[in-house]
């Protein structure tokens, strides 16, 4: 419930959109039960006074047919623009609130969080988020207050009525729902569990086809995947029975209350309680309102994990900041030499990769660290980016790193990191990333002094190619490319390059090198530490450190 | 780009088409469980008929004729009977609907999956295997919505109406006349609609969809934002992207929501229309309470099963799009070159490569016009730069692609002319990263053979320097490994995959990289290991690590794609200048 409240708050300016939202919601509700509830009343009337011979003014019941059609179909489109347009408001709110939350986290903490698979989780839980008011909120909110409301309307017409309506919609709208999810927990836990087996079992399989090819294990491994498709399956269909079930009840128990209503009115018919056409309209209304119990299960089926993924959200965004800004220097270092002495450091707290470490990089100099992978070599590159913290002494131009704002190191520093991240959008949106003031010369400038100027130019869109979700729309090399043009146009007095040449092919790594050695050569005052186990990238600094 | 989308627009359609005729072939495997679930549908259907037929005459009863509370208990209790009934189909059709479900999906997901793995590398060029595992997983999944909600609900859109009709006629032919009429404006305004708001939405989907995800892209470069200073400006943008991304979706959804407001309006004013006719007809007398009563109940009904087939349109185009993806895979052709007959020979082949040449169909590096012997019995080194073209050689050498131009010879037949089974129960062949499944350690051995004796495991394990390694853990070869063989390091990793090579007894060894990442005495280990298994063998290692190069004959080195040459071991290592 906490979360739901923090949710609330921090959508504190989309009240207005969410109660018109729901409002509109029970007012359809509503506008359609009276709808069937005059409609019965009113051919009842009829009857009566055809039989009878009495006179009816039928004007008012028609006009409010009339009325309550028009307000039912037209609430109803209102209703959903209404309760969408909630949906997007809060969406964008609480994007620029996560946003602001996430950025001091990135990236220690963020690659911490649900062990790593920040891309799918994140997906899910954010959409949950967006999705609360739409799909458990509103929901919630019109069912019960609709409910509520009907149960006012029977009791001032038929108390006795009202009293079974109570318990048939308590029964199909929280007992049921309740029950339901009491049930499919356990199949839906195993389900889970089991979808996710029967994912790493496929991977595993598509990933090692050609070993399994070699070795005729083809038919055994697949055998085995089917096996656990057929496990997941019957979980699935498990789950599918409870749902059938659960619709099942929901007819019984709209049906018997129709039957009960049926009872108390006319017993109160019978003893003139109530006119005999109030009869018929209550039979009517008590049969629409099931519509409004009917919106209670999915949004309490859809709860839990709803509040797991919100509260999962919260988690992060409270996160203490990985790496404190505590600035206490405020000029700015003399020159781009880099110099590391004794440090340690981990990316996992009791996990130490890095040992009393020291190196130094002149100002203008260029360094190419080799060693195996795991070292830490990336993590050198990353206390440099404040990324991380550390033990010892890491200075630029004579300053320890920490005693300065975090935007005057990072103002000092271009970089290609580990794993440069291209964002949807055109090459050009990506490489101005490095620098958005940069003119159409040193743009073409640092296409060229990576490798991309020929590329580009044999792309039907040229720099306007979109380079799809992540980069998916092209190659690896391709991306680390973009990431150095972006890099190489920030023009920053220190370069840091992290494997610059990974996924590239053997000539267009000689390439590569060789017009970054030239760039180097030409820029004269930038500072270089280039990361890599390539044997081409050796040449590109004045002396290699092998850790 | 509008050109663009048109054009997209037009082959998605002609896609749709084929996609759902498979559906149909496939629907048509569970014909009988649909059928039931139609008729379970039908049923509920009629005990909805009964239902209001017994409402309609207690109100007769009570409110015209003025019969007491105790004439009608029989009509009530059957009302809780008829509940109870309807309770009852509609469980039982869901729990068909769900058995149909799992008998579609288990079936496509083991011929797809069974077809993916035929089709195997070569059959799949440049298609990832990321795709490929959701459309197996969740693809299939998303199938099943097709089959258990669109396909009944067509058919009952057509069925139902026509039922009640029948039913309403002899009591109101007016109000039949009504609903009859007002009927097909329902589905023709609804795929009007449709249409119109399909189109705008697909005109829109990019930008809609990158809008959608735009946070996400963000949160993760977040760190490459940082590095450019660019994250507190781009707090703005996202502010901005949400209210665009809020403002497009509105006007798509405006038009979208348009389909279901025809769809209340139809069914509200004919609904609305029956019940003044019924009010003037029981004034007038001309008709019973009971009868009336009956076809204002029946009205909704009517229109019920139109207005579920409009809901269920969703899970239509999600079936469509889950079968775009798994029909064409179904079909596609098995790769050529893979219908050899005669068996391989048995003893240590010799191989002969003569001007093969692969190139990735040109798309990327491979290789070109290469020459190289590998005599019977001969271990030898292949060494060049990454990217050269080693991997490529060594998978047309096993067999796993087929050269462009140019053949292998194998003991001077070409391989395309040896049966794939009995050339790969010849061979084994360990890639960089050996498959390894969650399972004992003795399972992960015996993927080749599953019938191999405690002797050979014991003399394989022996051979490959892993009997010690095995014999410290737990529970010896029935330990468990995780996920990719989570629990051994790499070195003790490539031992194993070393002996399960062994027990395949094949007489051609194919190694890629079995030392890189290996420290130097993990290294030595497993070179021993190597030499001790290449005996009697044909062995291609791929390697440029000097101790593993000096423990094979022969290193072919290859630059670009080509053999650049070809020299005893010790002479190349003596020449070669390592860079350090």
């Amino acid at each position: 419930m906490n979360q739901l409240v923090r949710f609330l708050i921090i959508s504190r300016g989309q009240w207005f959109w969410m109660g018109a939202g729901i409002v509109l919601g029970v007012l359809v509700i509503f506008a359609n039960t009276l709808l069937m509830a005059i409609s019965g009343w009113f051919i009842a009337s009829m009857a009566v006074s055809g039989s009878s011979g009495a006179a009816f003014n039928y004007f008012f019941p028609s006009a409010s047919i009339r009325f309550l059609a028009i307000a039912r179909t037209v609430g109803r489109y209102a209703e959903r623009l209404v309760t969408h347009e909630a949906t997007f408001r809060i969406l964008s709110e609480l994007r620029v609130w996560l946003f602001k939350r996430f950025e001091p986290l990135a990236p220690a903490c963020l690659e911490r969080y649900a062990g790593g698979d920040v891309t799918g989780r994140l997906r899910g839980d954010v959409d949950a988020l967006e999705t609360l008011y739409l799909k458990i909120i509103a929901p919630l909110a019109v069912g019960t207050l609709s409910i509520l409301a009907a149960l006012v309307f029977l009791l001032w017409f038929s108390p006795p009525s009202a009293g079974v309506m109570l318990l048939f919609l308590v029964l199909a709208g929280v007992v049921l729902p309740l029950l339901v999810r009491r049930f499919s927990e356990e199949p839906g836990r195993r389900s889970a569990l089991l979808a996710a087996e029967l994912r790493n079992k496929v991977t595993e399989g598509l990933q090692g086809v050609e070993e399994l090819i070699l070795l005729g294990a083809v038919e055994r491994q697949a055998a085995v995947v089917d096996g656990l498709s057929a496990e997941v399956i019957a979980e699935q269909e498990r789950l599918g029975r409870i749902n059938g079930l659960s619709l099942g009840g929901m007819a019984f128990f709209a049906g018997s209350g129709v039957a009960a209503v049926l009872l108390t009115g006319s017993m109160q018919v019978a003893s003139q309680q109530i006119p005999s056409p109030n009869l018929v309209m209550l039979l009517l209304f008590s049969a629409a309102i099931f519509e409004a119990a009917g919106l209670l299960p999915s949004a309490l089926h859809l709860l839990p994990a709803a509040q797991e993924s919100v509260s999962r959200i919260f988690e992060l965004a409270d996160a203490p900041i990985p790496v404190p800004d505590n600035p206490v220097s405020y000029d700015l270092p003399a020159d781009s030499a880099l110099c590391f002495s004794n440090v340690s450091a981990s990316y996992l707290p009791g996990k130490p990769v890095l040992h009393n470490i020291s190196l130094t990089v002149p100002a203008g100099g260029s360094v190419v660290l080799t060693g195996s992978s795991g070292i830490g070599k990336s993590l050198l590159v990353e206390i440099l980016l404040r990324f991380r913290d550390y033990e010892g002494s890491v200075t630029v131009g004579g300053v320890e790193i920490c005693d300065l704002p975090k935007e005057t190191v990072i103002g000092m520093i271009a970089a290609v990191p580990q794993r440069p991240h291209l964002f949807n959008g055109t090459i050009r949106e990506n490489i101005l990333l490095g620098n958005v003031s940069a003119d159409e010369e040193q743009l073409q400038q640092a296409l060229k002094n990576s490798c991309l100027d020929l590329w580009v130019a044999a792309l039907p869109l040229g720099m306007e190619t979109m380079v799809g979700v992540s980069g998916s729309a092209v190659s690896g090399g391709e991306a680390r490319r973009i990431a150095l043009a972006r890099a190489l146009l920030k023009n920053a007095p220190i370069l840091l390059l992290d494997e610059p040449t990974e996924g590239l092919d053997c000539a267009t790594e000689r390439e590569i090198v060789s017009r970054l050695n030239s760039w180097f050569r030409n820029a004269g005052t930038a500072t270089m530490l280039v990361v890599s186990h390539r044997p081409a990238c050796l040449q590109l600094g004045n002396s290699v450190i092998h850790l | 780009m509008t050109e663009h989308s048109e054009e997209s627009t037009d082959s998605n359609q002609l896609r749709d088409n084929s996609s759902e005729q498979w559906l149909f072939v496939e629907a048509g495997k569970i014909r009988g469980l649909l059928f039931g679930i139609v008729g379970l549908a039908a049923g509920v259907g009629l005990l909805v008929v009964f239902q209001a037929h017994i409402l309609a005459t207690t109100c007769q009863y009570v409110v015209i004729q003025g019969k007491g509370v105790s004439s009608i208990l029989p009509l009530a209790a059957l009302l809780f009977l008829l509940a109870a009934g309807r309770c009852l189909l509609t469980a039982v059709l869901e729990i068909n609907s769900a058995a149909a479900a799992a008998k579609v999906k288990q079936a496509v997901r083991s011929r797809l999956y069974r077809k993916i793995m035929a089709l195997g590398p070569a059959g799949l060029p440049g298609d990832e295997t990321g795709p490929l595992i959701e459309t197996v997983t969740k693809g299939v999944d998303e199938l099943e919505p097709y089959f258990t909600r669109f396909l009944p609900q067509l058919s009952l859109a057509a069925i139902l109406p026509l039922m009640f009709l029948i039913v309403i006629v002899p009591s109101e032919w007016r109000s039949g006349l009504v609903l009859l009429f007002s009927a097909p404006f329902i589905p023709l305004f609804m795929i009007l609609i449709g249409r119109g708001s399909e189109k705008l939405h697909r005109r829109q989907w990019g930008r809609l969809s990158r809008m959608a995800g735009h946070l996400l892209d963000l949160v993760q470069g977040l760190p490459d934002l940082i590095i450019f200073g660019a994250a507190k400006r781009e707090a703005t943008v996202v502010a901005r992207v949400s209210d665009e991304y809020r403002s497009a979706t509105m006007a798509v959804l405006r038009v979208a929501f348009l389909s279901a407001f025809a769809l209340e309006f139809f069914a509200t004013v004919g609904t609305a229309l029956v019940a003044v006719i019924i009010g003037f007809r029981l004034l007038l007398g001309d008709l019973s309470l009971g009868e009336g009563l009956f076809v204002l109940l029946m009205a909704p009904e009517f229109y019920l099963p139109l207005r579920n087939l409009g809901l269920s349109y969703h899970a239509r185009m999600q079936g469509v799009a889950a079968a775009e993806r798994i029909a064409p895979l179904l079909a596609r052709p098995l790769p050529e070159g893979f219908a050899g007959t005669f068996p391989a020979p048995s003893g240590p082949p010799a191989i002969l490569f003569e001007g093969v040449t692969f190139r990735y169909g040109g798309v990327r590096g491979g290789v070109t016009a290469v020459d190289l012997e590998l005599p019977a019995g001969s271990i030898t080194a292949l060494a060049g730069e990454s990217g050269a073209g080693k991997t490529t050689l060594a998978r047309l050498l096993v067999g796993l692609a087929r050269p462009e131009s140019g053949r292998i010879l194998v003991n001077g037949h070409d391989l395309t002319t040896l049966a794939p089974d009995s050339w790969r129960s010849r061979l084994a062949w360990v890639p960089q990263t050996p498959y390894f499944t969650s399972g004992t350690v003795r399972e992960n051995l015996l993927l080749g053979r599953p019938d191999a004796d405690e002797d050979l495991i014991n003399t394989a394990l022996a051979a490959a320097a892993a009997d010690q390694f095995i014999s410290r853990l737990p529970r010896g070869l029935d330990t468990l490994l995780g996920d990719r063989g989570a629990g051994l390091s790499g070195g003790e990793l490539r031992r194993l995959a070393l002996a399960r090579a062994y027990i395949c007894q094949a007489t051609l060894v194919v190694l890629d990289e079995p030392t890189a990442g290996l420290d130097a005495e993990s290294e030595r280990l497993v070179c021993e290991a190597l030499k001790r298994v290449a005996r009697g063998r044909t062995v291609l290692v791929i390697s440029h690590r000097e101790q593993t190069m000096s423990s094979t004959e022969r290193v072919a080195e290859i630059v670009d794609g080509r053999i650049e040459q070809v020299l005893l071991s010790a002479e190349y290592l003596s020449r070669c200048e390592v860079p350090v």
